[in-house]
């Protein structure tokens, strides 16, 4: 693969931009809250099928078939949050391992609902090829067009997306800057620390534990459903586990605590995770293409664990908040 | 004569066959700083978690303000005036001490997500206020020039100082102290007293003091409640709990040498 073709490129932004949404939503639940979801894949999973059922069986239009797969990720998080954020930490982890698991598993075998292990293009039923973005690319082509009057030149679907992506992220961001600096994001970040210290002084930790789940999953399921629509086809096999793990990476690999290393981690993670696709030179391409992507994937995990050896606090991490005992 | 702020009645709790509350009863007075007193394993913790919302207690009725307030969750037990302390301080370490306090402050509109945005000046006011009450409060306790410091660099005497400054942010009437004192630098322990004293004489603010050291007992508290075995075995003022048999029994044993017993029943 040509290493400066900008089509590859645009598209790395783009799903840049949508884990750096994905992971501001772990950053609420596990940065700012301190909730050990890892189930947050469940999350999308759960908002793109719905917009995506929605679309195809009953012609429901686009922007209230987001709004339906938003409520989804909603329900979940309550039907996850209320029985478990009760209790110590641990059982919001297994709830959500567990949670993310089902869901994946519910969409595989249920095909009358989800389209079963094909995913989404199953929809319609066999024989019939179900597509649910055709409003969402309509969309993009007539935003590329106007941008393409104001610049000048000719704006691809792609770049349209990753302007619109990283615009959305950066006004999330901003948002998620003066939330975090409110009393609320002072609530959640002592109960990060101490939740027994929090209550001891009148604050409802249960009620804040659940908005920050809720949030966090509705920036999951917001994520959900981009990626939905930039990738056009979606199966079970999406919503793998190692997706939660990803926006995992990108809230430690840009720095724990930090609001502003999300979008720098988003961006790194997927330089190292896709960059390394580019290994294809002398003397690297002596080895079978194979064992070449058998050594990428062990090359992004060597670099990992290097970082977490030498700047253990991550890219803009605070060391010295890190080294303070709870 | 002084009315009664919190009245416990009959309080027990077990954990698993062993009763570690057994119908204790007890009352404190308005104004007052009371000492819990009793040797280890006589309950006091326990009925500091019971009476502050932290456990549930099996039976037995809590009267704070004249409310009922057994079983209640522990954060409306907070925001109805009666805050805790821990034994071993609950700082925020990975906040700044000003976090710390601006946390505790009650009635804050920008808790609520949407008024942040909604309501940009009502937050912003309260802010104000808080912010100064905090100032306000940092300076009583001399913890001032440590407001942006984080609270994990804090010695064990700072943090409980910091801990007592959180609970007076929630603008508390009743303060439950669980051992204030164990682990303090002498030099801290003595102003950690002075401020108890003071924020009772000039806020008004009533104490329960959960202490092992008898000289501080004697010296700040007007009233001391004895608990041995999840039972309160006496209660009067320091002199004639000092002269009690039955408190210098359960501290010493039941065969105590009779030189042991200065005084005699009261």
């Amino acid at each position: 693969m040509d290493v400066l073709n900008p089509a590859f490129w645009t598209f790395v932004a783009v799903i840049a931009g949508i884990y750096a949404i994905l992971s501001l939503g772990l950053y609420v639940q596990f940065s700012l809250a301190g909730l050990p979801n890892f189930g947050h894949v469940a999350f999308m999973a759960v908002s793109s099928y719905t917009m995506a059922i929605l679309v195809v069986r009953y012609a429901v239009p686009m922007p209230l078939a987001a709004g339906a797969g938003l409520v989804g990720a909603v329900l979940l998080a309550l039907v996850l949050g209320i029985p478990t954020l009760r209790l110590r930490a641990d059982y919001l982890a297994i709830a959500t391992v567990a949670g993310g698991e089902i869901v994946r598993y519910l969409a595989m075998n249920l095909p009358d609902v989800t389209g079963g292990p094909v995913g989404s293009i199953g929809l319609l039923g066999p024989g019939q090829i179900a597509l649910y973005n055709g409003d969402w690319l309509a969309f993009l082509d007539r935003f590329a067009a106007s941008l393409s009057g104001i610049v000048g030149a000719r704006v691809s679907r792609d770049a349209a997306s990753a302007i619109l992506v990283w615009c959305f992220v950066g006004v999330l961001v901003l948002a998620l800057w003066r939330s975090e600096r409110s009393p609320w994001g002072r609530v959640l970040k002592g109960i990060r620390e101490d939740e027994a210290a929090v209550a001891a002084v009148g604050k409802n930790v249960f009620a804040f534990k659940l908005q920050a789940l809720t949030l966090g999953a509705i920036l999951a399921g917001i994520a959900g459903l981009l990626l939905a629509w930039q990738i056009g086809v979606f199966s079970p096999e999406d919503y793998q586990p190692t997706l939660t793990f990803y926006a995992y990476l990108i809230v430690i690999l840009g720095g724990m605590n930090r609001l502003l290393a999300i979008p720098v981690g988003a961006v790194a993670f997927s330089l190292l995770y896709s960059g390394t696709r580019l290994l294809n030179f002398f003397p690297l391409s002596l080895i079978d293409s194979g064992s070449r992507a058998f050594l990428r994937l062990f090359l992004v995990g060597f670099l990992l664990v290097l970082l977490m050896a030498v700047r253990p606090e991550g890219m803009l991490g605070n060391r010295k908040e890190l080294l303070l005992e709870k | 004569m002084t009315a009664v702020l919190l009245e416990v009645q009959g309080l027990r709790k077990s954990f698993g066959g062993v009763a570690a509350l057994d119908e204790a009863s007890f009352v404190v007075e308005e104004g007052s700083i009371t000492a819990l007193i009793g040797p280890n394993g006589a309950g006091k913790t326990t009925a500091f978690n019971a009476i502050s919302g932290f456990l549930k207690p099996d039976a037995g009725t809590i009267r704070f303000a004249g409310r009922r307030i057994e079983g209640l969750r522990n954060d409306l037990v907070a925001r109805a005036g009666l805050v805790r302390a821990f034994q071993s301080p609950r700082v925020l370490t990975r906040m700044s001490v000003m976090d710390n306090m601006l946390l505790a402050g009650k009635d804050q509109p920008g808790e609520r997500l949407s008024l942040t945005w909604l309501a940009p000046r009502r937050v912003a006011s309260r802010e104000l206020e808080v912010h100064r009450r905090a100032l306000d409060l940092l300076e009583l306790l001399r913890l001032l020039p440590l407001a942006e410091a984080y609270a994990g660099t804090l010695s064990g005497g700072q943090r409980k100082l910091l801990e007592l400054g959180r609970a007076l942010m929630v603008e508390p009437r009743m303060i439950l102290l669980d051992e204030p004192m164990a682990g303090v630098a002498p030099v801290l322990a003595e102003q950690l007293l002075e401020h108890i004293r003071r924020l009772r004489a000039e806020r008004g603010v009533t104490f329960c003091v959960i202490e092992h050291d008898m000289d501080v007992v004697m010296s700040v508290s007007d009233r001391v409640i004895v608990m041995d075995e999840g039972r309160v075995i006496a209660e009067g003022t320091p002199d004639a709990i000092q002269r009690s048999e039955r408190v210098i029994e359960a501290y010493l044993g039941r065969f105590a040498p009779a030189s042991a017993t200065p005084g005699g029943a009261p």
